[in-house]
């Protein structure tokens, strides 16, 4: 095909030819980093709990009056009560869950009084059946022992000392990269170290935090009883967990009936609800994509067809020279083409411009590469489609038109 | 009514100069019929345009009514051509998608008149052309000799002094060429000056002078006894 | 003049409506989704407390353990009790009161009803002030209140309503945590947009029901809710000398003069304590008026942010494609144009014209924006997000909404409009 007539043709219509070349340039760039802000919210929403989210129901509670004395008598009880629900394979006691936006932190370090701790970790706490009833995956090292558990009143005193620690996978290549962490010392809580006991391969924190300390959570072997963690956690059959949660309230009121039951729901919603924002995030990404190349085509087939009526004579006369209806039709794909080409590179640059403000003001990740032949192809793809239909009016034209005189 | 001294036009692109005209001088008097023949090529369009007040000259001076154009901005032309001139087209070049009454308004919508000065003049002007009855209809619905009427009484609307044609009756059947040239001279013997540009001699035979463009340069011609009509400049009281 | 231009915009639109109803599309849908956002976006950033909030200050010391200080590091978001209780009882300005979140049992007298939990705030008298939060009945509670651990409480009307059906409360009493308060004004509908005096609460939500004193509060030993950050252990986080962040710390003060003062004040009491042995690190002050702070605390959520950015990155597109749309159409009509300027027509007539039909364009486009607008804050309305039931359009935005289609459209059309009356009366008349 010729590119230079056709070059020079739009250098005589170059207003037009800009305006379609500036608007495919800001649609590439936009689509590019709104797809890749939809895929960075989509991992955000797959990435792994750590956790059996398919058979955890998890209870909100709360007591009145103060000082229950008992507290931890009856958390007991309570967990028992829970357990002999039937479906109910395992209950536990715990201050906080994956995704249900509360955070218990606590800096890790290898040193004693670290003035920059390296890790910033979620804190779990609970009951003794806490990693059961999650269905976290151990990938070393072991659970707690019964007797390494102290209660949270004695982790308020300065001479508390919990002995050992389970760590994530995370913490532990943070920390001890390349060896294996177990039965090392990290200091979290008091004057002691705790010693690493076991490592889990995932756990992940209940809010959301910066990229990279996504990774850090662990769990001490402290109990804590309802009056403080208020969260119960029961591991059901999942197909049971309708019929067990109708269970509950009765459960505990026959326990104790001085307590406010304000939740139970099953995890599945919890991350649901947690990830609603994300979702709802990707959703109008995606819509405003899809408008925008709605738009954009649009534009092109209405400066085409344009383009098309001016030049009717000129095609004609084509025509009448020797042009078949297919050449016709290829000098306007062609243009296209070169139209598209120049904004895609112009598109290009700017989508890199707005990644790399989105990275400084929103902590996105950098724009992967693999994005410039996919975007180039989308709007080479979307302009073709949209010529096709001028271009055929255009290839229509009879050549008597060149003989005509107005 | 107008003059034109030594006006030369030239048209420049990257590469090629093209002197259209070049030391054109002619003078236009009232209550003349001009017609201005030439070969294609010959610059009479341009001399048209430039006449016109469509075109700005290169060189030399036209002064139109007295007044000397060179010093006129666009608003200034602008309103002298709504004012003193008036148009016909070879194409016609009616608004489709206006009536013929709102067709004869567009340049009166630029003079700044009332609503019942416009009205009268457009009942009047499409009186002039016999064409008051057809006073709502698109130019769509007219033959092309309907429509030339039509683009008549606008260009007469405004009362201008000067008419300006360029091959009005081109695009016409002989018919209906003649019902136009007919009321032109009907115009021009109740005191518009007319300036027709043709190809036609049978046309330019009608006029009562006849001035020769070639190589952007005119000539008077010498009129045959066969085709002389009274001068109307020598009727009308006062030039 | 200007209606012969309507009139012919109106033709021009009548002769080809499929591109005019394109154009409208495409600014309304820009406008449309403008406006969802900036609406948002207006509603989550505007200024919660109008006329006051230059004058509202939050405190910020800085009393850890020298361990983990770095020079010019900003010290933590809240105050340790003792430090909260000392400032307030200096009084050194217009106002102050400490205050931290917490929630309690309340216990219905009637009949049927279960006990349940509400959200309420342990704060100091001068809090009711320095908010300005408004009283259907009786009043705020004194210092005399706050020095004496008095049972009072303020409640909100809802809470009023809930437990007793009217709103003629006060003198009444309510059980809180098993303990009567006598209530001593109940407060009026009331939302600051967002609760920047906590961040750590439910910032966009409809706010707490209970205020009691805060030294009430302990006695009856009411539980907190909000962010804690201990440096060290501490049996008792809640205690007095706990070296424990829990409180929210507000002053008032009615000039910057006023504030410079009581920064220099903070800096002298830093020092006190330092020599005192109880601070470790130097002096490290903030005094924040109520826009710095939210400031600070990037309140917004980014996502409100990201999505007006995308939505006005879309309105630019709809303009330039508007902008390229409208050029096609007038050019197309060279031939008229160029008409009507032979019959006089100066081009700043021609350009006009042009204009004008490009702002009704923008006209059309803004009232079907105005639609969009509205379903697109419907749907925001049915987020279950807490702001979700503020975004509506008020008046400042609906006249904003047509100003921007109007001025989208009329920019679009500047090109356009030009390149049109450019068009020279000679060339476009040539039949060949």
């Amino acid at each position: 095909m010729h590119f230079m007539p056709i070059l020079s043709s739009l250098r005589r219509h170059r207003t037009a030819a800009a305006l379609i070349a500036i608007e495919i340039a800001l649609t590439c760039a936009i689509v590019c980093n709104a797809i890749f802000l939809v895929g960075d919210r989509l991992a955000r929403m797959d990435q792994p709990s750590g956790i059996v989210e398919d058979e955890l129901v998890r209870v909100r509670l709360a007591g009145i009056g103060k000082d229950r004395t008992d507290a931890s008598a009856l958390t007991n009880q309570d967990l028992n009560a829970l357990r002999a629900i039937p479906g109910v394979k395992s209950t536990a006691s715990a201050d906080q869950v994956p995704f249900a936006n509360s955070s218990w932190n606590s800096d890790v370090s290898t040193i004693p009084d670290d003035p920059a701790p390296p890790v910033n970790g979620a804190m779990y706490v609970g009951s003794a059946d806490l990693l059961e009833t999650l269905g976290v995956t151990l990938t070393a090292g072991r659970d707690f022992t019964p007797d390494e558990y102290i209660e949270f009143d004695a982790m308020q005193t300065s001479t508390a000392h919990m002995p050992s620690v389970i760590i994530t996978r995370g913490i532990a290549e943070r920390l001890f990269p390349g060896k294996s962490p177990l039965g090392q010392p990290v200091y979290i809580w008091g004057k002691e170290p705790q010693i690493v006991v076991g490592v889990i391969d995932r756990l992940a924190r209940p809010n959301n935090v910066k990229p990279g300390a996504q990774d850090y959570a662990f769990v001490l072997p402290v109990f804590v009883p309802y009056t403080i963690g208020g969260t119960y956690l029961l591991r059901v059959a999942p197909d049971r967990r309708a019929e067990v949660i109708a269970a509950i309230d009765a459960t505990l009121n026959k326990v104790d009936p001085s307590r406010i039951i304000s939740d139970r729901t099953t995890f599945t919603e919890i991350r649901k609800e947690f990830f609603r924002q994300d979702r709802s995030m990707a959703g109008l990404l995606v819509g405003v994509c899809a408008a925008l190349l709605v738009v954009t085509a649009l534009g092109v087939i209405g400066l085409a067809s344009f383009w098309v009526q001016q030049r009717t004579r000129q095609i004609g006369t084509r025509r009448a020279l020797g042009a078949t209806r297919r050449d016709i039709v290829r000098y306007f794909q062609t243009e296209n083409f070169i139209l598209a080409t120049i904004g895609i590179i112009i598109g290009m640059a700017l989508a890199y411009a707005i990644n790399l403000w989105l990275m400084d003001k929103y902590q996105v990740g950098r724009l992967p590469a693999v994005f410039l032949p996919f975007g180039a192809l989308l709007l080479w793809g979307l302009g073709q489609i949209a010529v096709l239909g001028p271009a055929l009016r255009a290839a229509s034209i009879p050549p008597a038109i060149a003989t005509r005189s107005v | 009514m107008f003059l034109m001294k030594d006006v030369s036009k030239v048209y420049r692109t990257a590469m090629v100069e093209t002197h259209a005209l070049r030391d054109l001088n002619l003078e236009v008097r009232a209550g003349e019929f001009v017609a201005v023949t030439g070969p294609s090529g010959s610059g009479k369009t341009t001399f048209l345009n430039i006449a016109g007040l469509l075109e700005e000259l290169t060189g030399g001076e036209y002064l139109l009514d007295g007044v000397n154009v060179k010093q006129l901005d666009d608003k200034a032309r602008s309103k002298l051509r709504n004012e003193k001139l008036g148009f016909v087209f070879q194409g016609f070049n009616l608004i489709p998608d206006l009536d013929l009454f709102d067709n004869v308004d567009v340049p009166l919508r630029y003079r700044g008149l009332t609503r019942g000065e416009r009205r009268k003049r457009i009942e009047s002007a499409l009186d002039r052309v016999g064409l008051a009855s057809r006073i709502r209809h698109y130019p769509a619905e007219l033959s092309g000799g309907q429509q030339q009427r039509v683009a008549i009484a606008r260009a007469i609307a405004g009362d201008p002094k000067l008419l300006l044609a360029d091959e009005p009756t081109g695009n016409l059947d002989s018919q209906m060429a003649r019902e136009v040239m007919q009321l032109l001279e009907d115009l021009n013997r109740q005191g518009t000056i007319v300036v027709i540009v043709t190809h036609d001699p049978e046309i330019a035979a009608r006029a009562q002078r006849n001035v020769h463009v070639v190589d952007g340069v005119a000539t008077d011609l010498e009129r045959g006894p066969s085709l002389v009509r009274p001068t109307l400049a020598a009727a009308q009281p006062g030039a | 003049m200007f209606t012969y231009y309507l009139d012919l915009a109106r033709r021009s639109f009548k002769r080809n409506v499929a591109l005019t109803v394109l154009m409208v599309l495409a600014i309304a849908f820009g406008v449309g989704a403008s406006m969802t956002t900036l609406t948002v976006l207006h509603v989550l950033a505007a200024d919660p407390i109008p006329g006051k909030s230059q004058h509202l200050y939050y405190v910020q010391l800085d009393p850890e353990k020298a361990n983990g200080y770095l020079p010019g590091k900003e010290p933590a978001d809240q105050s340790t009790r003792a430090d909260a209780e000392a400032l307030v009882r200096a009084g050194r300005a217009d106002r102050q009161a400490m205050m931290t979140g917490g929630r309690a049992a309340v216990e219905p007298e009637r009949a049927g009803l279960a006990p349940f939990f509400i959200s309420g705030r342990w704060t100091s008298a001068d809090f009711f002030a320095m908010f300005n939060a408004p009283f259907l009945a009786g009043r705020g509670w004194t210092a005399a209140d706050d020095a004496g651990n008095a049972r009072v409480t303020v409640v909100s009307q809802l809470l009023a309503e809930k437990l007793f059906g009217t709103t003629d409360v006060v003198g009444r009493s309510v059980r809180v945590e098993g303990t009567p308060l006598r209530i001593v004004g109940v407060l009026a509908r009331w939302r600051l947009t967002p609760w920047f005096y906590d961040l750590s609460s439910d910032r966009y939500g409809k706010g707490e029901e209970l205020f009691v004193p805060f030294s009430t509060s302990r006695e009856l030993k009411l539980t907190r809710n909000g962010n804690m950050n201990c440096w060290d252990a501490s049996p008792d986080p809640e205690a007095l000398g706990a070296t424990c962040e829990w409180i929210q710390l507000w002053v008032e003060l009615g000039s910057t003069a006023k504030a410079d003062a009581y920064r220099e004040f903070l800096v002298r009491y830093s020092e006190q304590e330092k020599a005192a042995g109880r601070y470790q690190r130097p002096p490290n002050v903030r005094l924040r008026s109520v826009p710095e702070w939210l400031a600070y605390k990037e309140v917004v959520p980014n996502d409100a942010r990201l999505q007006t950015w995308i939505a006005l990155g879309f309105l630019l597109v709809c303009l330039i494609n508007t902008v390229g749309l409208l050029l096609t159409k007038f050019l197309r009509r060279s031939m008229e144009i160029g008409v009507r300027r032979a019959l006089g027509a100066s081009k700043r007539s021609i350009f006009v014209q042009l204009l004008v039909e490009a702002g009704m364009i923008g006209l059309a486009g803004g009232c079907l924006g105005l639609g969009l607008a509205w379903l697109g804050l419907w749907t925001v309305r049915h987020q279950p997000t807490s702001y979700a039931d503020l975004a509506t359009l008020d008046l400042p935005m609906l006249a904003a909404t047509f100003a921007l289609a109007v001025v989208t459209s009329l920019l679009a059309g500047l090109l356009p409009a030009w390149r049109g009356c450019q068009v020279t009366p000679a060339l476009q008349l040539k039949s060949h």
